[in-house]
């Protein structure tokens, strides 16, 4: 057994070590890895365009100035299947963001997690082993 | 990934293991690992071929090389498959941005991909069936010439121009011709042939018509046309990007050869001289037995095989029109320019 707990777990980390991004394209080619943004505000559009959807969303700034972001989520497809569509996110919906910003500095974001004000999260992995099968 | 990462998820990987009943060690006999294949025979299509048709998904998280570490193990014990599903989606799943926001890898949660969330149903612990390492074999010494004649060439000039990241390492982006193919949406690696189980859109419809079979793979929008009727090969110095497929029916078993690959692609760093034998076989109304053989002299010591039981997933496949939004390009080409405005301040 305990061979097979030092094989199972060097295993798993070999795995780990030789998954790259597997997004549509190279995360830190066009984001920024050091410019950790949060980003709360209301939403102005949801794209659903492949190969990603994009939020737009209005935020505003600590000087007041109201600043209109892009947002960068998984591709729509992906998206659809785990239960959102163009309901999901209304215009006018408050909602907070914690990415990265583009690395040539514009006001576009990846969004890794999106969540509602009270903490919900907007796009819910739902991804382990116990929940049913996705269609 | 950095060592950290791997450090919590080998910690991960032992509190599961650990809560492995003993009792869960044995598969059970009506579970017997990689035992797919049976007498079922498949319903046949108007014009009498075994009917394959319908909408197939690959997802799965076998990966393609065994773990150096398990050695010639075959297969897990539903144990050891129920663990390694948990440990993996927790691990790809954990916010791990702090306190070192670094890694590519944290960037995404779950909520971007699909690649499912079990082993593949035979509790093998690689798509790779043969050699029985579940490795790509060795390169061959003139391969692994080429490949490092690549890298010298990627090095130098990265020298001189900047280099952003990409899927395959660090390469230059001055232009979008230096960028992979994925990143340009012109075909998806694992589009193959071989077919093999990526991120996102694992789904593949088949569709039958008398003298054809087609493949509609849902990453990038391929379509794979197979003739049937025993024609040739394109001449050879006609190359496409998925190959060129001729298949014919061996019992129940549909057998593709593919051949005329270009240069452009280099699946697991293969030339143009790629051949693909794949076979796909309905062993039960769900699944659909996917095996593929690669062979490459110039670039492998050996060929190669791989197996995927494909499941029978209710659909719809949706497009994916990759080149309708990808904004991803100007952003990769904008991020170099600002990176090259970076490295002239210092």
């Amino acid at each position: 057994m305990r061979t097979k707990l030092t094989i199972a777990i060097a295993g798993v980390g070999l795995l780990l070590a030789a998954a790259p991004m597997w997004a549509h394209h190279a995360f830190a080619a066009e984001f920024d890895p050091n410019k950790t943004v949060k980003l709360e505000g209301t939403v102005t559009q949801m794209e659903w365009i492949n190969p990603h959807a994009w939020i737009h969303m209005d935020v505003k700034g600590p000087d007041g100035k109201v600043v209109n972001w892009m947002v960068e989520c998984g591709t729509p497809n992906t998206l659809f299947r785990k239960g959102l569509n163009k309901n999901s996110l209304p215009v006018g919906t408050e909602i907070k963001v914690d990415g990265y910003q583009a690395k040539d500095g514009s006001t576009r974001a990846n969004g890794r997690d999106v969540t509602f004000p009270d903490g919900r999260k907007v796009f819910i992995g739902n991804n382990s082993p116990d929940a049913p099968p996705e269609k | 990934m950095t060592r950290q990462t791997l450090a919590i998820g080998g910690a991960l990987a032992m509190a599961v293991l650990l809560s492995i009943p003993a009792s869960g060690q044995a598969p059970s006999a009506a579970a017997k690992p990689g035992a797919l294949k049976t007498a079922w025979t498949p319903p046949k299509t108007a014009d009498g071929q075994p009917d394959i048709e319908g909408i197939w998904t690959n997802a799965t998280l076998t990966p393609l090389e065994r773990p150096k570490e398990l050695g010639d193990k075959k297969f897990f014990t539903e144990a050891e498959a129920a663990a390694f599903e948990k440990q993996t989606v927790q691990a790809r799943n954990a916010d791990t941005r702090n306190p070192d926001p670094v890694a590519d890898f944290k960037a995404y949660n779950e909520a971007w991909f699909d690649w499912g969330n079990k082993i593949s149903k035979t509790r093998q612990t690689s798509l790779i069936v043969d050699p029985a390492d579940g490795r790509v074999p060795p390169y061959t010494p003139e391969a692994q010439r080429r490949i490092a004649a690549n890298a010298r060439a990627l090095q130098e000039r990265c020298e001189r121009a900047v280099c952003p990241p990409s899927n395959s390492g660090a390469i230059p982006a001055d232009a979008p011709e230096d960028r992979p193919l994925m990143e340009r949406c012109i075909v998806w690696d694992t589009s193959g042939p071989p077919m093999l189980p990526t991120a996102y859109n694992n789904n593949y419809r088949f569709v039958q018509t008398p003298g054809y079979v087609t493949i509609n793979i849902e990453m990038i929008h391929d379509y794979r046309v197979i003739p049937l009727d025993g024609r040739p090969h394109l001449p050879p110095n006609i190359r496409q990007w998925l190959g060129d497929s001729r298949g014919h029916w061996e019992g129940n078993t549909l057998v593709v050869d593919v051949t005329n690959f270009t240069d452009k692609t280099a699946f697991q760093n293969s030339t143009d001289k790629l051949h693909v034998v794949e076979r796909f076989t309905r062993t039960d109304p769900d699944t659909l037995m996917y095996e593929f053989t690669v062979d490459d002299p110039a670039t492998f010591v050996r060929p190669w095989s791989g197996s995927i039981p494909m499941s029978k997933t209710p659909g719809p496949l949706y497009e994916y029109a990759c080149h309708e939004g990808n904004t991803g390009m100007t952003g990769i080409l904008s991020g170099a320019r600002a990176m090259e405005k970076e490295r002239t301040k210092n």
